[in-house]
């Protein structure tokens, strides 16, 4: 697959500055898109976006291109940034306002450009999915929402959530491997 | 149901998806480093799953964060200016100092990394040792007025050395780290441990790697 960020990733192993600067120009807005849909603050987004930069400098050596994508692994690392970022938040207090607003940083369906292969494909088993299963593994994995804020949100116990994303994932496997 | 998760593959993908709660996650992370067959496990939902960041909108960032970002990566505070450094010697001083100007325009070279953190622990550390000294990132909660966070090398069984009171600044280098070497993070009252040990709860540690 053409990967145009996995080579910049393995020049800025070895001290590149240019391609440093030539990653950013490349993944920055996506890499920001992600942060601000997860935190759901434009702020902390960028106090993050300076932190996942900060480390992409520090790890790049890291990073295999044999393991995945360059895209792949830097939205990963965004990702596990914003992860800890929100679990590390002091528990919320429950009521009308424990959930914030989350920024509508979703493509509409009719805006989406889905790009052929694995996206296609994920696209389409999510859809075999029952659709409460299927929202509860995206609102999780897209917008960083814990075990807490799903069951709250789709008002199923916690036991029970766990359950819907062991089944959705089953079965999002099973799909993913014909 | 024809299939099932293992335990393990559950949990990496809980991990994935980020789902579990920051003590978790650490402990998966910990195990990550140790056992190769569980981060294959995490590895293969990375994979199956990151096809869906495809429908995050991509959203430009401020016009001058690259310029923060390298301002912090790549500081440029210490440099002196050229002229007025070498005009002052010649012979053996004006050698000296072309070795310090040296030293004071090149770009610090990173020499260890680390990542500090802990169970229960909402406070976390990314430590960038360099030819300038220890930078060190806070992710959590920064200490309240009337704390501090302090520093401490611990190499082998030798007890806690301090290496200062964590703020803006870099902490200096000290002499003999190698990787493996501990530090470790501890809450004292503003200003620090005046008995020269850690007084407060350890709130992260972790070792020196080499970069």
């Amino acid at each position: 697959m053409d990967d145009p960020l996995g080579p910049l990733l393995i020049r800025i192993g070895a001290q590149d500055r240019a391609a440093f600067r030539d990653l950013y120009a490349n993944s920055a807005s996506k890499l920001f898109g992600v942060l601000i849909r997860m935190l759901g603050q434009r702020a902390e987004a960028e106090d993050a976006l300076q932190e996942v930069f900060t480390r992409v400098w520090l790890r790049a050596a890291k990073f295999d291109p044999d393991r995945g994508s360059g895209i792949g692994w830097l939205v990963t690392m965004a990702r596990n940034h914003a992860i800890d970022r929100l679990r590390a938040r002091p528990p919320r207090s429950d009521g009308d306002d424990a959930l914030p607003d989350l920024p509508d940083t979703a493509l509409r369906a009719d805006q989406r450009l889905i790009a052929m292969g694995e996206a296609r494909r994920i696209q389409d088993c999510f859809a075999t999915l029952d659709p409460e299963r299927s929202a509860a593994v995206k609102g999780a994995y897209l917008d960083g929402l814990s075990y807490d804020d799903l069951a709250l949100r789709f008002n199923v116990p916690l036991n029970t959530m766990r359950t819907w994303l062991r089944r959705g994932l089953i079965a999002l496997r099973e799909c993913m491997e014909k | 149901m024809t299939a099932d998760l293992k335990d393990d593959d559950f949990l990496a993908a809980e991990y994935v998806l980020g789902v579990l709660p920051l003590a978790d996650r650490i402990t998966v992370e910990t195990r990550l480093k140790t056992d190769p067959g569980f981060a294959a496990l995490v590895s293969t939902w990375q994979s199956s799953l990151t096809a869906l960041n495809d429908q995050t909108a991509p959203v430009a960032p401020p016009a001058d964060m690259l310029s923060r970002i390298e301002a912090r990566l790549f500081p440029v505070a210490a440099r002196k200016p050229w002229r007025a450094t070498l005009w002052a010697g010649s012979g053996a001083a004006l050698a000296a100092i072309l070795v310090a100007v040296f030293f004071l325009t090149a770009a610090p070279l990173p020499i260890y990394t680390a990542t500090l953190a802990a169970n229960d622990s909402a406070v976390s550390y990314l430590v960038q040792v360099t030819t300038d000294g220890i930078a060190l990132t806070l992710s959590g909660p920064a200490p309240d007025t009337t704390h501090s966070h302090e520093l401490w090398l611990i190499a082998g069984d030798a007890a806690p050395v301090s290496l200062g009171l964590i703020g803006a600044q870099t902490l200096p280098l000290p002499k003999g780290l190698e990787p493996g070497m501990i530090l470790a993070v501890s809450l004292e009252p503003a200003g620090g441990s005046t008995t020269g040990a850690p007084t407060g709860p350890v709130l992260a540690l972790g070792a020196l790697e080499k970069i």
